[in-house]
């Protein structure tokens, strides 16, 4: 692998002013997980794709019962990549403002001046967002969609790198605004951490008898070499071949399901791919790429005609049917 | 695995669109076939020999159009009771033609019982008076019962009265290999796909019917291409001897084939003692067929007494021995009686000969006082054309229907001067004689035999000139037939003659009014006498056995000609006194080198013609040629059996893989190279463990793989370069060289992959 990660660096020619070299990147990530690590025992395929979606430029959603660990997993990422975190508790009285920010008159100087909220950070915990009504809700997802807020009037762009991770209760249905198909698709994944085995809890509990970790956690990279890391992601290589194996799988969701995936999950699954592969450390996106993000990336944008069905289903039976080649 | 059946699945789906339509258009077509090959048969075989030929095509469609429009009208019960009415009615049109009372052939219903059977055990339907008659009857019930179930889709039931309409004709001998072949497939067509019809089968499952085709007329024509199989086929036609002359005369009971080149049998028949010198009668043939000869009629039991000839008559009594085994009671020409102590029965045809009812025997030996017919010329002239009814109705003016009018304007003109019977018969003897040359090497022309010689051929043998004299007369209305055996013989003593196979002949008998059958024989004697002695010569000099008696080697030959001829007569008389002659001092010059090795050579006077040769002959033209045709058609349904089984079992794809799999080809631009070579690679790894599958992306096949045994790494470089070409777009030179080089050595290796690994991961 190695052999091909330089092949593939020295014809590559020559490389745009930010973006990283892959293997870097790909280092990067191995470190960034590590870090992670530290803190959250075991789920290391979820804290892969959380530090993927990070580079794909992507957003993701954890769907989960509270308390194994979803704030703590955010918390970490953000720590170990030096950059500015918010949480927002998405309650139901929370009101758009309290997201996005609001003017206030300042009486000293006679005019309004913009309280940025907490949609103002590199990475962003909205906690039970389906607690909040819709307009609050909408709020955040415009912010995910448009990269900037409008307030007033006003727009003001969000900083780079901006990644929502957004946590939704999967109990109490009855209390909760769901989220609408439509803002479900801006989320690159839909990711589940479920709870630990008895090994990792039980390991987890020793971490956390004394010092909670993540207190003592240092940053192992900065925003820059985030910034550059996304570039190195967004030239990964995405040939012919590879993206008409999207472009099929997406085809036999639309085919086989009462609504398929959208032109967005398609982007979403190649920049998915894209950050995988460069994690891996290959410039180049394989099949192989597309097949281990496609749960994740596809099964969230798919309404089935059954009901004894899901979404996971049907890109499990694509991935199963659908050519490669 | 999953993969391919996957694929095959897919492409049935795509061509079940195909349709049912077009299966029922096959299916209905293959019943056509089946029906089109009988009719066939009737038509060539029968109508076209004794006219009725638009008859029986209007009376085929007539069945068909009626069994469209009934189809949906009457129920199959019905049908068949009307198939059935069709049928019996057309048998009782029959044997009211043929002359016999219904009330007869019901009491004696044993006998139509067993003539049936005849039938079918290989007598040829021409050997029915009525053959015409015969063929209108047949037709329409089974063509309409078939079609009839075919329309209402019962393809199964609709090959049935077809099939039997088509096995009897190929039980009587009439159905030819190619025909047979044909309508046979027509049936299975059309049951197979009525199936495919009923069940939505699809044109890919076609192959297999391919297969079966192309192996049943395989099959069919290599059992018929099997030495000693020449005459096997379907008809059960008479085999003749080998390859000597009796075998086309005695060789067949009831027909008479015209042959191509033959040669001469020396051997000894049998030894005649009679006072003069006579032709020897064993066959009387009155259908012509275009091609051969046919007795029409029955045979009946020797009783006692044959009839005698209408008017004056000497009687000759010969007395036979024969010195071989032989199939046939040669007589002298209107035999009326016989005795013999060896032989216990006889049978009588009718036109008058005399057969044996089984094998005569080397040592038997038989009696037989023969009616002389040899009136003055000066008498035939006044004959008259008064012909006696059961003469005039007969075959014996009958013509193939395809006669060409080339055929009548050609014998009209020879015979323009003559004005009564025996002036034409004359005239077509001498101008057969004059302008026809004597070879026993000659190609049978394909078509009418008679019309060809007359109009094509420079020369030919006895059967040649007896055919077409025969015909010739025929379309002048005069009475004749074509009769078959042998000619005098070596004389060996005063009333003493040795005739051998090669002496075997054909000759003309014509009818006239108050004398009976005249015998003429058209063949030039001086050439075929000839070519009797040379081959006796040639015989003696390579030291055969069986080819003299005690007496002939002792006696000189003297050959006199049969007075039988009605030689008195002037062009006769002039060529057969000048025969004798001719033969004589033939005879003379020959035997003297034979003197010298102390045999002689036998001349035979009258008729040495050669006609078993017939038989010979047509075996071997026919065996040429069938052989042509049948090695065709070997070759081309062994190619279709190989492409379609190669289709079925994808043996071609596999042929071309292993191909690839040895050999890169030519190398082209890096990417394509290093693609190329991991094809290879999955063909390798496919062969050693199991195929990718579609939807498995090459590292989770060889992950899969990699599960069961450890996989060469050369294999994981392989791919990866793969992937470079495919996913990153670039490749470079020396990687895909690299990749290809791997390849090679591990197809060359046979992938033993590290260990022993023979544990193949089916499919998971």
């Amino acid at each position: 692998m190695p052999n091909t990660n330089s092949t593939a660096r020295s014809e590559r020619g020559q490389q745009p002013p930010e973006s990283l070299p892959v293997d870097t990147v790909a280092a990067l990530c191995t470190e960034i997980h590590e870090n992670v690590g530290r803190v959250i025992v075991g789920h290391d395929e979820v804290i892969s794709h959380v530090i993927t979606t990070i580079l794909g430029r992507g957003h993701a959603l954890l769907e989960d019962v509270p308390g194994v660990g979803k704030t703590m997993l955010a918390r970490s990422i953000s720590t170990s990549i030096d950059c500015e975190f918010s949480r927002v508790q998405f309650t139901p009285d929370l009101l758009p403002a309290d997201v996005t920010g609001v003017n206030v008159f300042n009486q000293k100087r006679r005019e309004f001046e913009f309280r940025s909220g907490p949609v103002f950070a590199n990475i962003v915990l909205g906690d039970e967002i389906n607690r909040a009504p819709p307009k609050t809700q909408s709020a955040l997802l415009e912010a995910m969609e448009e990269g900037q807020v409008t307030v007033d009037g006003t727009t003001r762009r969000l900083p780079t790198p901006f990644t929502v991770i957004a946590t939704q209760n999967a109990i109490e249905p009855d209390r909760t605004y769901e989220l609408p198909f439509a803002e479900v698709d801006r989320f690159m994944k839909k990711l589940h951490l479920g709870y630990p085995d008895p090994d990792e809890e039980s390991d987890m509990l020793e971490r956390t008898v004394g010092h909670h970790p993540i207190e003592s956690l240092e940053p192992v990279t900065d925003l820059e070499t985030i910034v550059r890391a996304r570039e190195t992601v967004a030239n990964a290589t995405v040939e012919k071949p590879t993206r008409e194996y999207a472009t099929r799988l997406a085809g036999y969701t639309r085919e086989h399901a009462h609504i398929g995936v959208s032109p967005r999950g398609t982007i979403s699954l190649t920049r998915a791919a894209q950050a995988r592969a460069v994690s891996q450390g290959r410039g180049y996106v394989v099949p192989d790429d597309i097949k281990r993000v496609a749960p994740v990336v596809l099964s969230h944008r798919i309404r089935t005609r059954d009901r004894d069905r899901d979404g996971e289903s049907v890109v499990e039976r694509a991935l199963e049917t659908v050519p490669v080649e | 695995m999953s993969s391919r059946s996957e694929r095959r699945a897919a492409s049935i789906d795509l061509d079940g669109a195909v349709g049912q339509r077009s299966f029922r258009a096959l299916a209905l077509g293959g019943v056509g076939v089946l029906t089109a090959s009988y009719v066939r048969v009737l038509h060539q075989e029968v109508t076209s020999v004794v006219g009725g030929s638009q008859t029986l095509l209007a009376l085929a469609v007539a069945s068909m159009v009626a069994a469209t429009v009934l189809a949906y009208t009457i129920r199959p019960r019905t049908a068949a009771l009307a198939a059935l009415v069709a049928a019996v009615g057309g048998f009782a049109y029959y044997l009211s033609a043929a002359g016999i009372e219904l009330g007869v052939a019901i009491a004696a219903w044993d006998r139509l019982l067993s003539d049936a059977f005849t039938l079918a055990t290989g007598l040829s339907i021409l050997r029915m008076v009525e053959a015409g008659t015969w063929a209108f009857g047949f037709v329409p019930g089974p063509v309409f019962l078939s079609w009839y179930l075919a329309m209402r889709k019962r393809y199964v039931w609709s090959v049935v009265p077809g099939g039997f309409a088509l096995l009897f004709l190929v039980l009587t001998g009439n159905a030819a290999i190619p025909v047979t072949l044909l309508g046979t497939l027509g049936g299975i067509a059309a049951v197979a796909f009525g199936e495919l019809a009923r069940r939505g089968g699809s044109i890919a499952q076609a192959d297999i019917l391919a297969i079966a085709f192309a192996l049943m007329i395989a099959l069919s024509l290599s059992v018929t291409a099997v030495p000693g199989g020449e005459n096997g086929g379907p008809a059960f036609r008479d085999v003749g001897g080998p390859s000597t002359l009796e075998g086309a005369i005695d060789g067949s009971p009831s027909q008479s084939d015209i042959g191509g080149p033959v040669d001469l049998s020396p051997e000894v028949r049998f030894t005649a003692t009679v006072d003069e010198p006579t032709y020897w009668r064993t066959g009387v043939y009155d259908r012509f067929t275009g091609d051969g000869w046919i007795r029409t009629g029955s045979m009946s039991p020797y009783d006692g007494r044959l009839e005698s000839p209408p008017g004056e008559y000497e009687t000759l009594v010969q007395e036979i021995d024969l010195e071989t085994e032989i199939q046939t009671m040669p007589t002298a020409a209107q035999p009326l009686s016989v005795e013999s102590d060896t032989v216990s029965a006889a049978e009588v045809s009718d036109h008058g000969q005399l057969h044996p009812t089984e094998t005569l025997l080397e040592q038997d030996s038989y009696a037989v006082e023969s009616a002389v017919v040899d009136p003055e010329p000066a008498a035939l002239r006044t004959a008259g054309t008064d012909y006696p009814a059961e003469i005039r109705d007969s075959e014996y003016r009958q013509l193939p229907e395809s006669t060409a009018a080339a055929f009548e304007a050609e014998t009209a003109s020879i015979v323009a001067d003559a004005d009564t019977p025996y002036e034409k018969a004359s005239a077509i003897e001498s101008h057969l004689r004059s302008s026809k040359g004597y070879s026993l090497d000659v190609e049978k022309p394909s078509g009418n035999v008679a019309e060809k010689f007359l109009l094509e051929m420079d020369e030919g043998y006895c059967v040649y000139f007896a055919t077409a004299m025969t015909q010739m007369l025929r379309a002048e209305d005069v009475p004749a037939r074509y009769v078959t055996g042998y000619g005098a013989g070596q004389q060996v003593d005063d009333d003493e003659w040795v005739v051998r196979g090669l002496d075997s002949h054909a000759w003309v008998e014509v009818y006239f009014p108050d004398h009976g059958w005249v015998t003429f024989d058209p063949t030039p004697p001086g050439d075929r006498q000839g070519a009797n002695a040379d081959a006796i010569q040639d015989a003696r000099e390579s030291g055969q056995s069986g080819i003299d008696t005690d007496q002939s080697e002792d006696v000189p030959i003297e050959d006199e000609e049969p007075d039988d001829d009605p030689d008195s007569t002037e062009p006769d008389t002039g060529n057969e006194s000048e025969q004798p002659k001719e033969n004589t001092s033939e005879t003379n010059e020959s035997e003297q080198p034979n003197e010298s090795n102390g045999s002689q050579s036998p001349s035979t006077p009258g008729g040495v013609g050669e006609e078993n040769t017939d038989t010979n002959a047509e075996n071997e033209g026919g065996l040429l040629s069938s052989l042509s045709f049948e090695t065709l058609a070997i070759g081309l349904s062994a190619l279709v059996a190989v492409v379609a089984g190669a289709h079925r079992s994808g043996v071609g794809s596999y042929v071309s893989q292993t191909a690839h799999l040895y050999w890169h080809g030519s190398r082209k631009t890096p990417a394509a190279d290093a693609v190329r070579a991991y094809r290879r690679l999955e063909v390798l790894l496919e062969r050693s463990y199991r195929p990718r599958r579609e939807s498995e992306s090459t590292r989770e096949y060889l992950a899969a793989l990699e599960e069961d045994v450890d996989l060469d790494p050369r294999v994981e470089r392989v791919s990866e370069t793969y992937e470079l070409a495919t996913y990153r777009g670039t490749v470079s030179r020396e990687r895909a060289d690299e990749a290809i080089d791997l390849v090679d050595e591990l197809a060359r290796e046979r992938l033993p992959m590290v260990g022993d690994s023979g544990t193949t991961s089916d499919d998971h």
